[in-house]
């Protein structure tokens, strides 16, 4: 990857390789559904065979993209035509394409093999792998798409996997309601996701994506299309990658089990929204207006998220909300031009986010809790946890030379670059992220230990063994990864040292004005500094306690209320849009408008015909002498009326 | 001969079934089941056999039938690329539904004759290619639809059952006035030729004929604002009626909305469109709105019916060939899922005895099988990727964006509706803590609940995975109606 000399030409890889990819986790799944019943034991092993298959292919696809110096190869197919519409099922593979099919598949593959200890006992342990093989499977396919529609169809997918895991503990009502929240705030945004696929075909009459990016690039079509066009992707990208204001779910959808939390909603799904953007780069930068949007959500994002990170008592939110936060770091990055800043943060952030998050499973395991007022000390019990957590957090703190200094800090340079609030805002955050991380680290790891959840026997559903009390290492198929990922974590930040990661994924986009990364000691040493300066803040108030939480927290108590409920936005969404304004309000009226008018019309039209009959049957009273006046009346009337038209 | 045969064998099933003695009454289920497995077989042979390369109609039969002056009606059946498809649903959904009502003990003679008889009504109605011939099947279906509710329902079963044959008679009255003026007018009830001729000169405005049959396609639909009968219908219905009803009943608004009203009319439909947009988002929203209320399980699917069949009509009003055969698969699709999600909301009936969504919870434990079930139903309803209704509306949203985009900017709101109410409905009816008071009840454990689930859940993979098997068939018949329009 370190050389890339030639220019970029077709990759040679064959076709048959990359659909192989995309199938090898599903013949997993289909075996799994298949069988599960009988050997649940073999599920896991199914997995791991199925990913590390794909995984295996992915760096054959990688090594040969290097080869080609980034080129793009697409080899595409028609599915189905409906009139004019015509929709193909391709692949496409480009330096964009490898990268992330690497990061998927390895992280995907060591989160399966955690998951062999961590999920061990658990009674849906067959379930859980198949739908893991699933997720695996919607994601590759979103990678490798050639076209917006099979993007979209895989997009969906990867949200159904999420539900699935996310509700994977479905009888616990948390659970369950975790998950249906994730899926619709997603579908909220991909509402805008398939208004800008409508709004597109319709005015270019395709789903290709270079097409697509070619005629942003050159202006084919009107401005304000393309500007639409982008926003809706950006709608769809900002519900799938957690952005302000549909962030809600991820918090939420730690319910999973840890290890999902780790693949889908931290290092891989999550990630997609970046995916989408970066993947239509070209459009955003031709609209201007909708790069700027994204700049500034992604900023808003990410300064919210961390905000709130720094308040959590749970240990898996933090991380969530430090995840919610990096995403907003990566958008933002997109926003100022940084479209290599930005995957190459993805990339860094997939290893480290991936290591925290089974750390903080390790933990759990031990400790049979997330709460980090019953945790503290546990870094003489389980140093492979602790330190390799330690690792993962100085990597997200952005310490040199781990690998978020280095992503991070392509980030902030295009901050700077697009605009000094953009930078404040990205600074701000380096600091926050420091200073929660470094709180949960020392909540957690020092001090002594307070106990932990005691295991209730009595849930059938609770596979807990071991005891809370004396907490202990993870066995090595937990704590083997956390090991493995740390060396990412330590050293995927030095393939863009020389900038050759940046080009080696800039070649899958036409042209950009991207101006490559570069290093700019300023931004450098003041984001390293920033970051120091937070951790110390963490080390002052929670080692060295020289001003107590409690303190900082009735010294700032509005502020830190409103962090603590979230800036009340599920207040907002739940309790006043859907159940308020919704359910009682207007779902309510067109119910009894249903029932009552609609409805009422029709029954009301029925027993009008019944008491008209009713009342007109009174005439058919069975007396001859009120028939014969009747009849009497009648001719009377006939011979008038006759008389009448013809007089004499 | 091969659709007389189609049509007529459930007809004939029927005959033997009432035929029977008392004391082998227990044989009924299996001559329905027979005769239903045998026209799935025959459709699905006629499907593959089906040439779609060519236009028109194959299969055709024609014999003269009454001839009195100008009132000449023939024995007229035929198949193109859109009945083609509609009568493998029907067949399909005809061995689900004896198929889900297999433990059915009561009256088991007349509940299968009646099941029979209507299956012959709705192939009819598909195939018919003489007008009048094609109203006596429409009418026909009145008659067992009104038995199955009224004697096999539960609830209001006796007001459900008279609501919805009055409805239906009522839509029909209308739809009669239409097509005697049309055919008067043309001096045939040919419904291949009156789809040839310029109709004009008809004793009423061709508006109000349009109107006139529109009306009583519209009731079929449903369309809003005249769906009432249908949550009514559903609710109290049998769970194979319930299938039969969503299934392939609702088909035959469409379908004659399609076959009638735009291919016999198509520049008043051309003129209408825009209503018919309209109206389809407006049902697309307010049966999603109100699905959200719902607190019976079985009115909560009947309400989503018409939020999708709002699709259907949404597509309609785009006269252009991507929507109306996105309307067509959307008719397939809606058929093939609501059918499933209504064979699961039936079988969890039989086993709980309540369709109230809060008495239930917590039974993906109790009855995995069953839940999974309920679950790839739900997604399918919600229009997930891989299955069938997401390929048909995508479509219909493709192909009518482009005429009356503010539409569907409307009717895409459906799609977050859906996947509010349907998720909603699986967190409260089989996820969430486990209630005890289940815990006796099995698991889906007949062969004949295993094979009408598995071969509907891969209808629905098929029809999302592999759509030209059917887009290519819908697209020389509606390229037909297209250049009816476009002339």
């Amino acid at each position: 990857m370190l050389l890339l000399e030639s220019a970029p030409h077709v990759p040679t890889i064959a076709e048959g390789i990359l659909w192989a990819i995309l199938a090898s986790p599903i013949v997993a799944w289909a075996l799994i559904v298949l069988y599960v019943r009988k050997l649940p034991k073999i599920a896991g092993w199914l997995t791991v065979a199925g990913v590390g298959t794909a995984c295996a292919l992915s760096f054959v696809t990688l090594f040969n993209v290097i080869d080609a110096s980034g080129g793009i190869a697409i080899h595409t197919h028609e599915w189905f035509t409906a009139g004019n519409l015509t929709v193909h099922f391709g692949v496409r593979v480009d330096g964009l394409t490898a990268v992330m099919l690497v990061v998927v598949t390895s992280v995907s593959l060591l989160v399966q093999v955690y998951s062999h200890g961590y999920m061990a006992g658990d009674p849906g342990y067959g379930r859980y792998f198949a739908h893991m093989c699933l997720f695996t499977t919607s994601m590759l396919g979103l990678v490798l798409a050639d076209n917006l529609f099979m993007m979209f169809m895989f997009w969906e997918l990867v949200g159904l996997s999420s539900y699935l895991l996310i509700g994977f503990w479905f009888h616990k009502p948390s659970a369950a309601a975790a998950a249906k929240k994730a899926f619709i705030v997603t579908r909220v945004g991909d509402l805008g996701l398939l208004a800008g696929m409508l709004l597109i075909w319709s005015k270019t009459g395709t789903f290709q994506v270079d097409e697509i990016q070619k005629i942003a690039s050159e202006g084919l079509v009107a401005h304000w299309v393309v500007t639409w066009f982008a926003l809706g992707i950006f709608a769809g990208a900002a519900g799938k990658s957690a952005q302000f204001p549909l962030h809600v779910w991820l918090p939420d959808a730690m319910e999973g089990p840890t290890p999902v939390s780790a693949l889908i909603h931290a290092a891989t799904m999550v990630a997609a929204g970046v995916y989408l953007v970066a993947r239509f780069f070209p459009v955003f930068e031709a609209s201007g207006d909708a790069r700027l949007v994204v700049a500034w959500i992604g900023g808003i994002t990410a300064l919210i998220a961390a905000t709130i990170a720094l308040v959590q008592t749970d240990f898996k939110r933090v991380l969530a909300y430090s995840t919610i936060s990096q995403l907003g770091y990566m958008m933002l990055a997109l926003g100022a031009f940084g479209y290599v800043a930005a995957i190459f943060h993805l990339f860094t952030h997939a290893f480290f986010k991936a290591l925290l998050f089974l750390g903080s499973g390790s933990v759990n395991h031990a400790t049979n809790t997330f709460d980090m007022r019953k945790m503290g000390g546990l870094r003489k019990q389980m140093p492979v946890t602790y330190w390799t957590f330690v690792i993962g957090s100085l990597s997200l703190a952005g310490i040199f030379p781990l690998a978020g200094f280095w992503s991070k800090d392509e980030i902030l340079l295009a901050a700077w670059r697009e605009s000094r609030g953009l930078w404040i805002i990205g600074f701000s955050v380096a600091f926050m992220t420091a200073a929660y991380m470094f709180r949960a680290i020392f909540l957690t790891f020092h001090g002594t230990y307070k106990g932990g959840e005691p295991v209730d026997h009595h849930d059938p559903d609770n596979h807990f063994h071991g005891d809370p009390a004396h907490p202990h290492e993870s066995p090595w198929v937990m704590a083997g990864p956390l090991a493995v990922l740390a060396v990412p974590a330590i050293a995927a930040g030095w393939f863009n040292i020389n900038g050759a990661f940046g080009d080696f994924i800039l070649h899958a986009l036409p042209e950009t004005t991207e101006k490559g990364s570069e290093f700019a000691w300023g931004i450098a040493i003041s984001s390293t500094l920033v970051a120091l300066a937070g951790i110390f803040v963490a080390y002052a108030v929670y080692i060295r306690e020289w001003v107590t939480s409690k303190t900082i927290r009735e010294g700032f108590a509005p502020l830190a209320m409103v962090f603590e409920r979230k800036y009340f936005l599920d207040n907002l969404y739940e309790d006043f849009f859907v159940r308020t304004v919704l359910q009682r309000g207007w779902n309510r009226l067109l119910e009894l408008n249903d029932k009552y008018v609609v409805d009422g019309i029709v029954n009301g039209s029925a027993s009008l015909a019944g008491s008209v009959s009713r009342r007109a049957g009174v005439v058919q009273n069975g007396q001859f002498q009120t028939y014969g006046l009747g009849f009497a009346a009648g001719v009377i009337v006939v011979v008038v009326a006759v008389f009448a038209a013809h007089p004499l | 001969m091969e659709l007389t045969v189609l049509v007529f064998l459930p007809a004939v099933a029927a005959a033997l079934i009432l035929l029977l003695p008392q004391k082998q009454e227990g044989l009924a289920r299996w001559i329905a089941l027979a005769a239903s497995v045998a026209i799935l077989a025959l459709s699905i042979w006629m499907f593959f056999d089906f040439d779609k390369g060519q236009t028109g109609f194959q299969y055709v039969v024609r014999k003269e039938w009454v001839d009195v002056g100008s009132f000449n009606l023939q024995y007229f059946l035929g198949a193109d690329g859109l009945s083609m498809p509609l009568l493998v649903l029907t067949t399909a959904l005809t061995a689900a539904s004896v198929l889900v009502s297999f433990s059915v003990t009561m009256r088991p003679r007349a509940y299968y004759a009646c099941l029979m008889v209507l299956s012959t009504s709705v192939l009819g109605v598909f195939c018919a290619l003489d007008f009048m011939l094609f109203f006596l099947f429409w009418e026909l279906e009145l008659f067992p639809m009104f038995l199955l509710i009224a004697v096999w329902g539960s609830g209001r079963k006796e007001y459900s059952a008279t609501k919805f044959v009055l409805y239906t008679i009522f839509g029909s009255a209308f739809m009669l006035v239409g097509i005697l003026v049309l055919a008067f007018s043309q001096g045939t009830f040919d419904i291949e030729q009156l789809g040839q001729a310029q109709i004009a000169g008809t004793a009423i405005p061709v508006g109000w004929v349009f109107l006139f049959l529109f009306i009583g396609f519209g009731v079929k639909l449903p369309i809003v604002p005249l769906h009432t009968w249908l949550p009514d219908a559903h609710s109290d219905a049998p769970t194979a009626v319930s299938v039969m009803l969503a299934g392939v009943l609702l088909k035959m608004g469409g379908y004659g909305i399609l076959r009638m009203c735009v291919t016999i009319l198509p520049g008043v439909a051309d003129d209408y469109s825009v209503w018919f947009a309209a109206i389809g988002a407006v049902s697309i929203l307010y049966g999603g709105f109100i699905t959200l209320r719902q607190t019976d399980l079985k009115r909560l699917v009947a309400y989503s019916s018409v939020s999708h069949m709002g699709i259907v009509l949404l597509g309609i009003g785009a006269l252009g060939s991507t929507a109306l055969m996105g309307a067509t698969y959307q008719m397939l699709a809606h058929g093939v899922i609501t059918g499933l999600l209504f064979g699961m909301v039936g079988l969890m009936y039989d086993r709980t005895h309540t369709r109230e969504i809060a008495r239930l919870g917590g039974l993906a434990r109790q009855m995995p099988l069953l839940a999974t079930g309920m679950v790839f139903a739900g997604f399918g309803s919600l229009g997930l990727p891989a299955l069938g209704g997401f390929i048909a509306e995508v479509t219909v949203f493709l192909g009518t964006f482009e005429r009356y985009e503010w539409a569907v900017l409307m009717g895409i709101f459906g799609v977050v509706l859906s996947a509010g109410y349907i998720l909603w409905t699986m967190q409260r009816v089989v996820f969430g803590p486990v209630r005890h008071e289940w815990d006796s009840l099995p698991d889906q454990n007949h062969w004949w609940e295993h094979s009408v689930v598995a071969g509907l859940a891969a209808l629905v993979i098929v029809l999302g995975v592999y759509p030209a098997l059917v887009m290519d068939m819908i697209g020389p018949a509606i390229n037909t109606i297209m250049l009816r329009v476009g002339s």
